[in-house]
This record gives C-alpha cells, sequence and structure tokens, in this order.
C-alpha cells in the first residue's frame, strides 16, 4: 500500500519521520506491535494514519487526562472530527451520552479506570475494535512518579474483549519494562519497533562539586553567561524556590515550578515560558510532561535523578528542534544518600502497610485508613490492587523487591555518574542499544570544548513597561 | 488590607466571647454548626469562607503580630481588643467582602472569565491553537457553551467583551490596584498573566495581601453583574456563582426529613448521625429561614427570658446563660440566640 501517499494527503506530511512507517506496517499486519519512540517524534502517528486505513475504531488507553484531551484537541483542529476524549472527570450525564453513541466515533481516548466501568465495557464489546493503544505503556511497570496502577487491569480487560490487536507505545523502555509491558498486557511474540534513543544533538556533562553552594555559584555563573530557554531540576520544592530566588536576583527571568504552587500560577509559568518571557524555570520532576516546547538549550540537574530512565526522559526535553543543546549534572556526594531517601520515602513501608490492611480489614473505610496508616495516594492505590490479588504476606515481598529494584536502579544512575565512561555509551546500553556514532559534542567524559554556541547571548531585552489595566484589556481584546 | 486588620476587624465583632480558634474557622468557611451560629450572632457573614485554603500557622502569624502590637490580648480562652486595638478599627478601611454569599466560588467565576478572555483574544485574531489556561473541564465545557453560535472569530465580538469587561469594573467601585490586579491576571495572545510572586515584587506588597485584595475585588464585581442588564456575557459568566442554598447539604437532607413530620430523635436514628449533629442541623434551618418555627422546640415565654437576660447582662456566652437557664439545654439556648432577631 502507498503509505507515503495517504501521509501526504491526510497529514500533509512529505516522509515519514524514523521509525513511524515500520510501526505502521506492522500495525496494519495485525501484529502486537510495541514501539519504542523517543517523545516528541511522532508517535499518535503510529495509530492515526492506520486507524483512517483500518474498519473500526481505535481505541487508546492513555494515563494522563490532560494529555489525552490536548490530543484529542490537536487532532480534531487537524481535521480529525470523530475523536472523542472520555474520563470519568465527564459529567455523568455527558459520559453517558458520549457511551451510548460510542459507534460515531473512530478514535476514542480513555483513561484506565473507564474500563472498569459496567456500562462502558457493555457498549465496548458491541464496537467493533480495530486497534488497542496503549499510550505510554511503561506506567505499567515502574513504581512511583510513572506508576499506574489501573494499567495494571489493562490486561484483564483485553482478555474479556476477545485480544484485540495492540500497541504499546513508550519512550523510554530498558529491558526490565518491556518484560513487564508484553507479560502484563498478555502480548504474544509482539515485534519491538525501537528507534535509537541517541539525541546527538544532545551533549552530556557531568560536573563534581563539594557543595551545595558550590552548585548554587556554578548554576548562578552559568545561567548569566549562555543562553537559554532551560530547565533546572532541583530535588525538592524548596531547593527550586530557593535556585529561583538566587536567579531572579541577578537579573535573569526565572520561575520556580512545582505541585506546591495553586494550580493557576503553575499555567501562567507554563505559558509565560512557552511564550519566551522567562528564560529559565527550576522545577521538580513536576514539570515536563505535556510541554511542548522545542528551543529549549540546556537543561541542567541540580540532584542525582533516582534512574537513568528519568534523567534520559528529563533530559530528552532539550533540542527538539534538533539545534545542539546541552545537558549538565552537577554532582556532588551526598547527593546518593538524599535521592535514596525520597525514594525510600515514597514508598510504603511494612507498618504501614499492615496497619492499613489490618483497618481495611476491620471495615473501616479505605481512604481515612490510608490516611491514618499515612499511605501516600499512590501507595494506596498499589496496594489495593495487590490486596485483591496477594494474601499481605505476599505483597509484604513484592514491595520489598520493589524497594531492592528501587535501589538498584539508582546504583545505575550512580555508576553512570561517577563510572567515567562515556556517558552517552553507558546511558544508551542501559537500554540495551548500542552508541555506533558519537557525535563530536559528545560527553565530559569524551571531552567537550566549551561550546561557542553556548556563549551566544542575545543582549537582553528591556524589561516590558508597565501597561495600565485597561489598555492592558485592550491589547488582550482589541 | 491584610489579614492582621481582617483579624481585627472580626475578632472586634466577636466581642471579647469567642476564643482564637473562632475566627479561624470563620475565614476558613467551616461548616460546623457553633461557626455558623457565630456567624449570625455576630454579623460576620461578609468573611464567611473568604480564605477556604488559610493554613494555621499563617492565622497564628497574624494573629502573634497583633498581640505584638499590643492591639490584642488573651484573657484564659477569649481573645479581645485592647484600647489601643478599638482605637485601630475605627481607623480601618471599610470592607467590601461578600463571604457568605459566595464562599470561594468568585474563583470559578474569575476562572471563566480568563478563559473567555483568552479564547477571544486567540480566536479574533484567527489562531485557533493555544494551550488553555484553565485545566479545569467544569470551566472548559461553561465557556465553550457559553460561545457557542457566537460571532467568537470575529474582533468586533472580543472588543464588545473587553468594553462590557471595562465598564463593568469600572462600576464595581474597586480601587486602582485592584483594576490592575484583575487585568494583570488575565492572559491572551500578546500578554501573558502574572503569578501572584511576580505581581507582589512588581507591587511592593505581600501575596496575601494581593490576593485579599484580589478576591474582595471579585466580591465587588459579581453583585454589580448579578444585578444589571448592561453585562450580558458576565452575567451569564457569574450563573451560579452565588450561593443558592444557604444550606450544607447535608443540613439540606435532614430539613426535608423535617418538613415530613420526623422528630429529631426519628432523623437522628433514619440517618444514623449523631444526635448534636442534628441539632446543628435546626440551628442551621433557623438561621437561614426567618420563618423558621422555634416555638417548635422553646417557648414564646422561654425566648423571652432568655432574650432579655442576654440583654441584661450583656453577653452571649452559653455557658453564663446556662447558669441561669437550668432547665434549658444548651441546644436550646442556641435555638434561642440564633433566632432573636425576629423576635426583636
Ligand atoms: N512524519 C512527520 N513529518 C513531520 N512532522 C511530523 C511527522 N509526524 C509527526 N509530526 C509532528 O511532530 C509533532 C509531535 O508529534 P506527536 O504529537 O505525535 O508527538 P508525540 O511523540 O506524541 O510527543 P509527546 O510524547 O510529547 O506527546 C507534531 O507537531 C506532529 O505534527
Ligand atoms: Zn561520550
Amino acid at each position: 500500500m502507498d503509505l507515503k501517499r495517504v501521509l501526504l494527503e491526510r497529514f500533509g506530511y512529505e516522509n515519514f519521520r524514523p521509525g513511524q512507517e515500520e510501526v505502521i506496517r506492522h500495525v496494519l499486519d495485525n501484529r502486537d506491535t510495541i514501539a519504542i519512540l523517543p517523545t516528541g517524534m511522532g508517535k499518535s502517528l503510529c495509530y492515526q494514519l492506520p486507524g483512517i486505513i483500518m474498519e473500526g475504531s481505535v481505541l487508546i488507553i492513555s494515563p494522563l487526562v490532560s494529555l489525552m484531551e490536548d490530543q484529542a484537541m490537536r487532532m480534531r483542529r487537524n481535521g480529525e472530527k470523530q475523536v472523542i476524549a472520555l474520563t470519568s472527570f465527564l459529567p455523568y450525564i455527558e459520559r453517558q451520552r458520549i457511551i451510548g453513541e460510542l459507534q460515531n466515533y473512530k478514535f476514542i481516548f480513555i483513561s484506565p479506570e473507564m474500563l472498569t466501568q459496567e456500562s462502558f465495557g457493555r457498549q465496548l464489546k458491541r464496537l467493533p475494535i480495530s486497534l488497542v493503544v496503549v499510550d505510554e505503556a511503561h506506567c505499567i511497570s515502574q513504581w512511583g512518579f510513572d506508576f499506574r496502577p489501573d494499567y495494571l487491569r489493562i490486561g484483564d480487560f483485553l482478555k474479556q474483549s476477545g485480544n484485540p490487536p495492540l500497541l504499546a507505545l513508550t519512550a523510554t523502555a530498558d529491558e526490565k519494562v518491556l518484560n513487564d509491558i508484553q507479560r502484563y498486557l498478555g502480548m504474544e511474540n509482539p515485534i519491538v519497533q525501537r528507534h535509537s534513543l541517541d539525541r546527538p544533538n544532545i551533549s552530556y556533562s557531568i560536573r563534581q562539586v563539594n557543595s551545595a553552594f558550590e552548585k548554587t555559584k556554578w548554576i548562578k555563573d552559568r545561567v548569566t553567561q549562555t543562553v537559554g530557554p532551560g530547565i533546572i531540576y532541583a530535588s525538592s520544592r524548596k531547593r527550586a524556590d530557593e535556585l529561583a530566588i538566587e536567579l531572579q536576583l541577578e537579573g535573569v527571568a526565572v520561575q520556580s515550578y512545582h505541585a506546591g504552587k495553586e494550580q493557576d500560577d503553575r499555567s501562567i509559568i507554563q505559558e509565560q515560558f512557552l511564550s519566551g518571557e522567562l528564560e529559565w524555570i527550576c522545577a521538580t520532576n513536576a514539570f515536563g510532561m505535556g510541554v511542548h516546547k522545542d528551543d529549549i538549550r540546556q537543561v541542567i540537574h541540580d540532584h542525582l535523578p533516582p534512574t537513568v530512565a528519568a534523567y534520559i526522559q528529563e533530559v530528552g526535553r532539550a533540542g527538539r528542534d534538533g539545534r545542539p543543546a546541552a545537558a549538565t549534572l552537577l554532582y556532588m556526594q551526598t547527593d546518593e544518600q538524599t535521592t535514596s531517601f525520597i525514594i525510600q520515602s515514597d514508598l510504603p513501608g511494612e507498618e504501614e502497610i499492615r496497619h492499613y490492611t489490618k483497618m481495611v480489614s476491620e471495615g473501616n473505610p479505605p481512604g481515612e485508613a490510608a490516611e491514618l496508616a499515612s499511605l501516600t495516594e499512590t501507595g494506596k492505590r498499589v496496594i489495593d490492587y495487590y490486596r485483591e490479588r496477594y494474601p499481605l504476606e505476599e505483597i509484604l515481598l513484592r514491595l520489598d523487591r520493589l524497594s531492592n529494584e528501587k535501589n538498584e536502579e539508582l546504583q545505575q544512575m550512580t555508576q553512570l555518574v561517577k563510572g567515567g565512561a562515556c556517558i552517552r555509551q553507558s546511558a544508551l546500553s542501559y537500554f540495551g542499544e548500542l552508541c555506533r556514532r558519537k557525535p563530536e559534542e559528545c560527553c565530559s567524559n569524551c571531552g567537550l570544548n566549551d561550546s561557542g554556541w553556548l556563549y551566544e547571548k542575545e543582549s537582553k531585552k528591556s524589561a516590558k513597561e508597565r501597561v495600565s489595566w485597561d489598555e492592558r484589556i485592550t491589547i488582550l481584546l482589541g | 488590607m491584610n489579614l492582621s486588620s481582617i483579624l481585627l476587624f472580626v475578632i472586634s465583632k466577636m466581642d471579647g466571647q469567642r476564643t482564637l480558634n473562632a475566627g479561624f474557622h470563620l475565614l476558613r468557611g467551616k461548616k460546623s454548626g457553633q461557626t455558623l451560629t457565630d456567624v449570625e450572632y455576630f454579623n460576620v457573614k461578609p468573611f464567611f469562607g473568604i480564605l477556604p485554603k488559610l493554613e494555621d500557622s499563617t492565622y497564628a502569624k497574624a494573629i502573634d503580630e497583633l498581640m505584638e502590637a499590643g492591639l490584642l490580648i488573651q484573657d484564659d480562652k477569649f481573645v479581645c481588643l485592647t484600647q489601643q486595638g478599638n482605637k485601630k478599627v475605627e481607623e480601618l478601611p471599610e470592607f467590601h467582602f461578600r463571604g457568605w454569599d459566595y464562599r470561594g466560588r468568585e474563583m470559578v467565576f474569575f476562572s471563566r472569565i480568563a478563559l473567555l478572555v483568552q479564547t477571544l483574544s486567540y480566536m479574533s485574531k484567527g489562531e485557533s491553537s493555544f494551550t488553555p489556561i484553565q485545566r479545569d473541564r467544569d470551566t472548559q465545557l461553561f465557556v465553550k457553551r457559553l460561545l457557542e453560535r457566537q460571532p467568537y472569530t470575529d474582533p468586533g465580538f472580543s472588543k464588545r467583551i473587553g468594553d462590557e469587561l471595562k465598564m463593568a469594573l469600572l462600576q464595581s467601585g474597586m480601587s486602582d490596584v485592584q483594576k490592575y490586579i484583575f487585568a494583570c491576571r488575565l492572559t491572551g495572545r500578546s500578554e501573558t498573566a502574572k503569578t501572584w510572586d511576580q505581581l507582589a515584587a512588581e507591587l511592593g506588597e505581600g501575596t496575601d495581601v494581593l490576593r485579599l485584595l484580589f478576591i474582595e475585588s471579585l466580591h465587588r464585581l459579581l453583585p454589580i453583574v448579578e444585578e444589571s442588564d448592561d453585562f450580558p456575557f458576565l452575567t451569564k459568566s457569574a450563573f451560579e456563582i452565588k450561593v443558592h442554598s444557604y444550606l450544607t447539604d447535608s443540613a439540606l437532607h435532614t430539613k426535608k426529613l423535617f418538613d415530613r413530620g420526623h422528630s429529631m430523635e426519628s432523623i437522628a436514628s433514619i440517618r444514623n448521625l449523631k444526635m448534636s449533629t442534628i441539632e446543628d442541623h435546626v440551628i442551621e434551618m433557623a438561621m437561614n429561614d426567618k420563618r423558621f418555627p422555634v416555638t417548635h422546640f422553646v417557648s414564646e415565654d422561654q425566648i423571652r427570658a432568655v432574650i432579655s437576660k442576654s440583654a441584661e447582662m450583656g453577653t452571649k456566652r452559653l455557658k453564663l446563660l446556662k447558669k441561669e437557664f437550668d432547665t434549658l439545654s444548651y441546644f436550646e439556648l442556641r435555638l434561642i440566640l440564633t433566632a432573636r432577631k425576629d423576635v426583636e
């Protein structure tokens, strides 16, 4: 089939990006497929194009309501009208109406918890489904920030609906994660389509320092002397705030971003960053998902990320436009401990789990019990899921194993930082990939010349003039 | 305006008859019987729930400041103003909050306006692609419906909305700073809103002060647009913002049973709730309904006796009144004090 013609006629692109065509062909052959593509490289085309060709609807399971609404909106804007995003946030009546007329939609985005809703399940059974897509499929495997226990239910759902063809999409996947995806989704002999995770336009460097003070000093110098836009990742809200203030004192257009800020201010900060009013963001890992900004030139880590996967994902937000970008990680001896502590405090301990399960089995409402046992939101969801399947001792065992795995992952990250080997190679090998060609600007361990482009800083735009309230409304609305 | 000045005012209203906590619960809008009764007793409805997310540490700090400045003192349990404090209250500017009517929902109103303005700012310039500044699904649906079948790509239309907004801000009587803050919280194609931190740095005020000014400005704007025909789009944006049933959901449930003739005991057992909770509900009902049949529970004579004694002693403290009226329960006393307005 002439896929290129479809691509041009329906999407207006001349060529496929690397990996896209292969994935699309597998899907059209009705093979279960796992596609590993870097973020922002056009994953959604991998189901949109086959969806147009195949009979029946495409069901896309996505972890974040906001992401899936964005995606549905973008598709609608590009002329695809039969798109709907169905979430439990929709008002009940509206949801029922949509569920009643599902057959009118070609692309149906749902959040995983919808799968457990009976009325939806019933309606779905009557629907001819050509393809089920699991977006951000790594959420099925990881603990903590990304792990979605609801994802574990997808497998059950697929079995009940007669195993339709499956496409699992993810940006970062190492062998362990891949195995989990295969196992939990019950995929049989899937084709794994991997596109290189290497980003040749990003240079990696690691700097050893002796104190937090030295980190701050380095960041101050760096940010005032080199180009943005950039993101600085910090381990805590407090540190993100602190860095933002230090930089503001240097006259940098910067704000901190974390879950401790009210939602309106977070949206505003994101918008200012996109529009270029802010040059830098000091953030916790809460920042980044769903932010589409191509010209980020630098990512700086003020802390040690908990896994290589998280590190690569955060760094991968730089240089999406293909132009050179620099990633710098500042490291000091105590960072490992700090990160380890954060990881462990995210995991529910044995005592908390026992306390919680005991209270629930005594008939206390789960919400209250979780609070009393000081379980986190994610912790509760995970344990609830396990509780349906395993006895207490097994749950404890599993969580223990999880904790060990987390530690191992941190060890790998530490090794990457302290090992002294080529950072690019080490990171890629962690994902089972060989680095075929090193770019000139590879990493600090291979040796970096101080790149000229970093210092081509335009003179600062003069601060905006203050406009009065009614002028401002006029500017906005005419 | 700041938290301390509001507290000073509220505490002066409470007249040395309440503990420190009362002010905290009032500002956070706690829907418990005691707080709801206080609201009525002391005429502090405007401040009910104006700071739903107030932290206790912030509150404690404001109180400490007042104490250190010698404006407040605490005698064993209750707080009251010093002479200096009383003088200070006189000098306070007038507050224009309408907390009882809006209870934090003024922010929903503003979210709608913010999204409306952003949408029109892009659409009128022929751009249909932008990241909505409001993530909340309900707000998005609301604005979508609001703009259905409107000429939202027409620059003339967006200008009309802009003019409507300007006029309403002018008529609301808010101060210039308040208008400035309002405008600076709006985002569009060519301007992005400012965060509270940015506004604080620019205006040289703390973020809490700015937020209070902002809330007050919305409380001034809302009544204007609710009552006038001159602001069709703002009026629509204010749809269901004002609290229409002043009862809490739970109290409403109790009221239904009560209206069907159930006794309090019977309601408590049907709803499987504690008697004290049902008592709170009844107080709430009495507060919100001028024709509530108080005499169901206490006699006219008892009402008259309690009211005159309370006036004579110059107190509304239940403990003291209870000593005088041993046969009446706390609940009955509270009910009488709540309903006293009608008797007077
Ligand atoms: N073959 C192509 N040629 C040119 N542009 C493309 C092609 N495929 C996709 N794009 C563009 O690339 C951008 C990113 O695509 P998409 O939204 O699918 O990203 P994604 O991989 O899902 O990213 P994220 O993981 O961040 O959501 C879009 O603007 C899309 O229009
Ligand atoms: Zn290298």
